[in-house]
């Protein structure tokens, strides 16, 4: 479908924008001042964590039009019609993801702050390549800080989920 | 970021300049908004919001490397053309750029029309001898990428007009170069020094030369005076000495720190060695 220029206008301070987030589409209020990391944690989506809020740390990482992404830097209201995938999309309880199973087996898990950054940067990885090598998984996580762990385990559990996924 | 009352989503680069036209000076553009967003001026009453713009290209126009201004690092970094560039020297500049979740969002056009000092590319595009192609009211206009830095250049990116793409020529595609990013982490932003270096030897003697610093001040050099040393001379020790003497002095004319003075000269030194 061919795209238009479309202006947004704000009322009060305030975009009324549409977007789809975990394949639903949604529409979300949200304040000229406000970034995507707010609005996604004061609509329910607080798998997206803040840390640093200066896009530093990368535990607000969500899928932003198909790439990681850090929400913290993406005013809310240019988010009008994008896709955007949070740790809430990825996986549930019940039948998590092979990263999640993964990351909970290796032990990459700590305070789990971080997690939902690290298994949406490690999910965008494997989709584009299954087969990461160690150097690979290293660059795509290096937005993507721990403070409890020393990385190791993380990055055996992105090859562990590699594994896991080629033989499903 | 409170006085922004519209947030415009053109589709073409020719609607994004009327809409920065058509509120001067309260319209800004944004194209990654990895730094933009977090420094908008208080006086910006409308986002310009680049992202649907056709505009990430990467492609080769006659023998001229084109880099469209929406590309993101990320898609500079693993692009096969990029890549046997001057030995993937763009490439690894891109890859040096923050960690991948800012090069995923950051595009090249952004990198060069905000001048923050620590910006990756361009200390890179000026030894490249880069061209830039603007779109401004009276239509598209190409420039040496050096002329956006001029004091009399009559444009303000993202204000007044836009960066369509970045032109590498065809002279360069074979040169041999060297980018080193020195900063605190690999993945910092605000690199303390960025340096780029390009030498060829044919018959013995060196010819087209570059040396460009970037992150010392707003704008990036080319430290001419070290240049002047290697243009057509042979290579060997006293000539190394000669031309890292002149770095330094060039370093000198913009105050560079001692530790940054030391570490262009290493860097600059080790560069020359295994040509």
């Amino acid at each position: 479908m061919k795209k238009e220029s479309i202006r947004l206008e704000a009322v009060n301070g305030v975009f009324r924008i549409s977007l789809t987030v975990n394949g639903v589409k949604k529409n979300f209020a949200v304040k000229n001042n406000e970034f995507l990391l707010n609005a996604l944690r004061r609509y329910g989506y607080k798998g997206a964590k803040k840390g640093c809020d200066t896009g530093d740390c990368g535990s607000c990482t969500v899928i932003f039009n198909g790439k990681p992404a850090l929400a913290c830097l993406i005013p809310a209201f240019t988010a009008h019609g994008a896709e955007i995938t949070t740790i809430e999309g990825v996986g549930t309880v019940r039948n998590p993801h092979p990263l999640q199973e993964a990351f909970v087996e290796a032990g990459a898990v700590q305070c789990g702050f971080c997690i939902p950054g690290m298994i949406l940067s490690s999910k965008h990885l494997l989709d584009v390549n299954p087969s990461p090598s160690e150097d690979d998984i290293k660059k795509y996580l290096d937005g993507n800080l721990c403070r409890c762990t020393g990385y190791v385990k993380q990055i055996q559990a992105v090859k562990m989920a590699a594994k896991k996924i080629k033989k499903a | 970021m409170s006085n922004i009352k519209y947030c415009s989503f053109p589709v073409t680069p020719k609607a994004a300049l009327a809409e920065l036209l058509s509120r001067k000076n309260e319209a800004l553009a944004v194209a990654g908004g990895t730094l933009a967003a977090k420094t908008l001026p208080e006086t910006t009453v409308n986002f310009v919001e680049l992202k649907n713009l056709p505009l990430n290209y990467i492609k080769m126009r006659g023998p001229d490397l084109v880099i469209g201004a929406m590309a993101t690092f990320d898609d500079i970094d693993n692009s096969k053309l990029v890549g046997s560039w001057a030995g993937g020297v763009i490439s690894t500049a891109a890859a040096r750029c923050s960690s991948q979740l800012i090069r995923n969002m950051a595009t090249i056009g952004g990198n060069i029309a905000r001048p923050h000092s620590f910006n990756i590319f361009p200390a890179v595009l000026l030894g490249l001898d880069a061209k830039v192609k603007i779109l401004c009211k009276t239509g598209v206009k190409t420039c040496a990428f050096s002329d956006i830095y001029l004091a009399d250049f009559k444009f303000r990116p993202g204000r007044d007009c836009l960066i369509l793409e970045v032109v590498i020529p065809g002279k360069t595609r074979n040169w041999t170069c060297r980018f080193e990013k020195f900063a605190k982490t690999e993945a910092s932003w605000e690199a303390y020094l960025t340096l780029f270096m390009a030498a060829e030897i044919n018959s013995g003697s060196m010819n087209e030369i570059r040396v460009a610093v970037g992150a010392l001040s707003p704008k990036p050099f080319r430290a001419r005076g070290a240049e002047k040393v290697l243009a057509g001379a042979e290579l060997s020790a006293g000539v190394i000495d000669a031309a890292v003497v002149e770095l330094e002095r060039d370093m000198d004319v913009v105050r560079a720190s001692e530790f940054k003075k030391e570490v262009s000269a290493s860097l600059f030194r080790r560069f020359l060695e295994v040509l």
